[in-house]
C-alpha cells in the first residue's frame, strides 16, 4: 500500500516525527534534503526530529561530485542551462502578456456585473462569449507549450550526454538505490526546488511504491506531477505563479503550494480565482504551517484538505477528492 | 490632525530666554526639529545672516534663517512631506566673510566624492536594512583587474565582484557600473549586493566596476568610451569568466552622467546589452535652441539627447530608471519615460523624495536590481 503524507513547513511548527511515529516504519529513514543546496550535510535538527536512524542519500553532494568528474556531462548540463534559461526567459514573456489578458477580461466582466445588477445582462451577454474561458485557455496553452518545449530540451540533453554512458553517475545510482533498498520510509524537506528536481533526475530516482514517504515545502511538490513557482510577495511584489518542470509524479492531480498563507495573495480572489481555473485539472493544494494530509495513491485528497476553488476562496474539502 | 504649535513658536513665546534655556531646547529636540511634516532648522551662533543651502528643486536656495530676537539662535522652518531625505549645509555671513559648512547641531552627515553634507530626514524615511553588512550573508569577492585600453589608450583599472560560491558551473549575468569606485565607496553597493543575493531578492551576477578617468569627457556620447565598454570590457570579461553569453544577460548601469554614458554605449551598440539601470541620468535636452541652463559640460549631453529623442530606438529590452523629486533632472527624467516606452523598450521608473546623491542612489538598488535581475525566491520553500 502505498503511504505518502505531505506536510506543512517545519520551521516554525515541526511535525515531521510526529508523523513519521505515526507511520509506525521501523528501520532506518532515508532523506533527500538537496534542496538545502550546499548545507545539504546540516543535519543534526533533521536526525534529532527523525530519531537519528537515518541514511542521507546526499544528491546535492553527488551532482557536485558528477560535475567535476564528468567533462562532458559537465558542460551538456551547461548547454542545456542556457538553453532551459532562454526558453523560461520566452515563456514568461508570453505568460506575462496571456495573464494580462486574462486579468483585463475578467476586470471587463466583473465591472459590467456590478453595473447591471440583478438583471445579470451584461454580465451574461459578456460571459456568453466565453471571454474569461477562452482568455485562460491561452494561458493553459503557453503553460503546455512551454512544456513540450521542455520535454525536448530533456531529450537533446539525454542525446548529447546519456546518462547510462556516465560511469560516475552509474556509480552513484547503484549506492543510492542500494540506500533506498535499505530504507524504511524516505523524507524529502523542502529548500531550493528546482535544485532538488534536477538531481532527482540526473539520479533518475524512483521511489517504491510501498516506501512511506514524507515530504514538506519543496519536497512536496518535487511529489507531484507538475511543479508550479509562485511567490506574490517578493521584492517585485506579485510575481505570475509558472510551470517550472515535472515533478516524480507520486501525487498526480496536485499543484502543491507551501507557504500559500505567506506566498501567495490569497485575498485577492480574482486572481486566485484564475490559478485555479489555470490548473483546474489539478487540485491546488495549501501546505500551510501544521498541515499533515495523507494522499491516497490516485492522489486523492482526504476530507478538510484546503484547497484553491475557481470561484478564488479557500475550501476545505468536505469529502475524499480524487 | 496634530495642531500642537511647533516648538519653535512655543520657545520664541517664552523669550527672553538665556544661554541656559537654549540649551535645554536644542538638547531636548535636537537639529533639525521634525515635527509632522514640517522641518525646522537650527544655528547657533554670532553671524550677521545664515542660509540652510541646500538643492530641492521647489525650495527657495539660499533658505534664509531668522535670529530669535535677544538669543544667538536662528532658524527656519519649512515643509517636509513623509519619506523626504535632504542633504544640506548651512552658510554664514559675517561681515563680508562667508562660510558653508554641515550643520553642527545634526550628526547625520552623508559623504561624496566632493565632500560631506549634513542629512535632514523626515518622519517616514527609513534607511534600508540591506545597505548594512549582514554577519548572515555570505560575502563575495572584489577582484582587482584592469586591462589596456586600445580605444581609451590607457591601461584601464576594473574592480570585478565575484558572488559568493561563484562556480563555472554556472553563468552569471554581467553588470557594467559606470563610476564603480563610486558606487563602492557612497552606495555600499559590495555589501548590497552580498545582502540582496543572500536574501534571494538578486539572482547571483558579476559587475565590474570602472572608474572614469575624466568623467565629464567619457561619459557624455564618447566614442571612445563606448567602444572599451562594448568591444573591449565585455570581450575580456566573457573570456575570463563564465557569463551569460546573450544580451539579456548583460546590463548596464550609472548614474547622472554615469546613466548617459550607459544610454550612449547602449545606443552606440544595439543589441550589445539586454537591459539598462539608469539613476538621476542627465538626460537634459532641448525642445528648441539651445539654451538648456546646464553650463558647457552638457553641450555634448544636450547634444546627444536631442538627436536620440528627434529619432528614439530601443538598443535594449529594459530599462530601471530612479530620480530624485527634488533634483532639477525630474523633468528631463519625467519627460523620458513615454520616449523609452514608445520605442517599445519596457520601462520601470520608480521616484523618490530625495536629491541628485549617493544614498539616494543606494536606497533604489534593490528596487532596480531585483527588477533588472530576479532573485530565486520563486524556487526556495523551505
Amino acid at each position: 500500500m502505498m503511504r505518502t503524507v505531505l506536510l506543512g513547513p517545519q520551521r516554525f511548527m515541526t511535525t515531521a516525527g510526529t508523523a513519521l511515529r505515526s507511520l509506525g516504519v521501523d528501520g532506518p529513514v532515508a532523506t533527500i534534503n538537496a534542496g538545502w543546496e550546499e548545507r545539504e550535510d546540516d543535519v543534526a535538527e533533521l536526525d534529532q526530529v527523525l530519531g537519528g536512524n537515518t541514511s542521507h542519500l546526499r544528491l546535492h553532494h553527488r551532482l557536485l561530485d558528477v560535475l567535476a568528474k564528468d567533462a562532458a556531462f559537465a558542460a551538456a548540463a551547461l548547454t542545456f542551462r542556457d538553453r532551459h534559461d532562454a526558453l523560461l526567459a520566452l515563456y514568461r514573456l508570453r505568460l506575462g502578456f496571456a495573464l494580462d489578458a486574462a486579468y483585463a477580461v475578467q476586470r471587463r466582466v466583473r465591472d459590467a456585473a456590478r453595473r447591471a445588477p440583478g438583471d445579470g445582462s451584461a454580465d451574461g451577454e459578456l460571459a456568453a462569449y466565453g471571454a474569461l474561458d477562452d482568455a485562460v485557455a491561452e494561458v493553459r496553452h503557453v503553460d503546455a507549450w512551454y512544456a513540450a518545449q521542455l520535454k525536448e530540451l530533456y531529450r537533446e540533453l539525454d542525446e548529447r550526454a546519456p546518462l547510462v554512458a556516465s560511469g560516475v553517475i552509474g556509480w552513484h545510482r547503484g549506492e543510492i538505490g542500494a540506500l533506498l533498498d535499505g530504507a524504511a520510509a524516505l523524507v524529502m524537506p523542502g529548500g531550493n526546488v528546482g535544485t532538488l528536481l534536477r538531481v532527482l533526475r540526473l539520479f533518475a530516482i524512483r521511489i517504491p511504491d510501498e516506501l512511506p514517504v514524507i515530504a514538506w515545502s519543496a519536497g512536496a511538490m518535487a511529489l507531484t506531477d507538475r511543479v508550479v513557482l509562485f511567490h506574490d510577495y517578493g521584492p517585485e511584489g506579485a510575481q505570475e505563479a509558472e510551470v517550472f518542470d515535472r515533478g516524480l509524479g507520486r501525487v498526480p492531480g496536485v499543484v502543491a503550494l507551501p507557504h500559500a498563507r505567506r506566498r501567495l495573495r490569497l485575498d485577492d480572489h480574482p486572481r486566485m480565482a484564475v490559478m485555479a481555473r489555470r490548473f483546474t485539472d489539478e487540485h491546488c493544494l495549501l501546505l500551510d504551517d501544521g498541515t499533515a494530509i495523507e494522499v491516497g495513491a490516485d492522489g486523492a485528497l482526504p476530507v478538510g484538505a484546503r484547497i484553491l476553488g475557481t470561484d478564488g476562496a479557500v475550501h476545505d474539502t468536505q469529502r475524499a477528492l480524487s | 490632525m496634530n495642531t500642537r504649535r511647533l516648538a519653535i513658536n512655543r520657545l520664541r513665546e517664552r523669550l527672553p530666554a538665556d544661554g541656559a534655556v537654549i540649551d535645554r531646547f536644542i538638547a531636548r529636540h535636537g537639529a533639525p526639529i521634525i515635527e509632522g511634516e514640517r522641518a525646522t532648522f537650527l544655528f547657533r551662533g554670532a553671524a550677521d545672516e545664515v542660509w540652510v543651502r541646500h538643492r530641492v528643486v521647489g525650495l527657495p536656495d539660499p533658505l534664509a534663517m531668522r535670529r530669535l530676537p535677544g538669543t544667538e539662535l536662528w532658524a527656519v522652518t519649512t515643509d517636509l512631506p513623509s519619506g523626504s531625505r535632504v542633504e544640506y549645509q548651512l552658510e554664514t555671513r559675517r561681515g563680508e566673510h562667508y562660510e558653508r559648512f554641515n550643520d553642527p547641531l545634526n550628526p547625520i552627515v552623508a559623504h561624496s566624492p566632493v565632500g560631506s553634507s549634513s542629512v535632514c530626514v523626515a518622519t517616514g524615511y527609513e534607511e534600508p536594512s540591506w545597505v548594512h553588512e549582514d554577519p548572515e550573508a555570505r560575502k563575495g569577492e572584489i577582484v582587482e583587474d584592469s586591462l589596456q585600453s586600445k580605444a581609451l589608450r590607457r591601461e584601464q583599472p576594473v574592480k570585478l565582484y565575484l558572488p559568493a560560491r561563484y562556480t563555472r558551473a554556472q553563468r552569471y549575468p554581467l553588470l557594467v557600473v559606470h563610476d564603480g569606485q563610486d558606487y563602492l565607496d557612497y552606495a555600499a553597493m559590495k555589501t548590497v549586493l552580498d545582502n540582496l543575493i543572500h536574501r534571494l531578492d538578486v539572482a547571483p551576477l558579476v559587475a565590474a566596476f570602472i572608474p572614469p578617468r575624466d568623467r565629464l569627457v567619457e561619459y557624455p556620447n564618447h566614442a571612445p568610451h563606448a567602444r572599451f565598454v562594448a568591444r573591449e570590457l565585455v570581450p575580456m570579461l566573457e573570456g575570463r569568466l563564465s557569463l551569460l553569453d546573450e544580451p539579456t544577460g548583460r546590463c548596464l548601469m550609472g548614474s547622472s552622467f554615469g546613466g548617459i554614458a550607459s544610454l550612449s554605449t547602449a545606443v552606440r551598440y544595439p543589441g550589445d546589452f539586454g537591459s539598462l539601470f539608469l539613476q538621476s541620468a542627465s538626460m537634459v535636452f532641448t525642445d528648441i535652441g539651445t539654451d538648456h541652463g546646464g553650463g558647457p559640460a552638457f553641450d555634448p549631453v544636450v547634444k546627444f539627447m536631442n538627436r536620440y529623442r528627434a529619432k528614439p530606438t530601443a538598443p535594449v529590452e529594459r530599462i530601471f530608471m530612479s530620480c530624485g523629486t527634488y533634483e532639477p533632472l525630474i523633468t528631463p527624467n519625467r519627460s523620458m519615460v513615454p520616449v523609452f516606452r514608445g520605442t517599445g523598450m519596457t520601462v520601470k521608473y520608480v521616484e523618490a523624495r530625495d536629491g541628485h546623491n549617493w544614498a539616494d542612489w543606494r536606497d533604489r538598488l534593490r528596487d532596480g536590481l531585483s527588477w533588472l535581475f530576479p532573485g530565486p525566491q520563486k524556487f526556495v520553500y523551505e
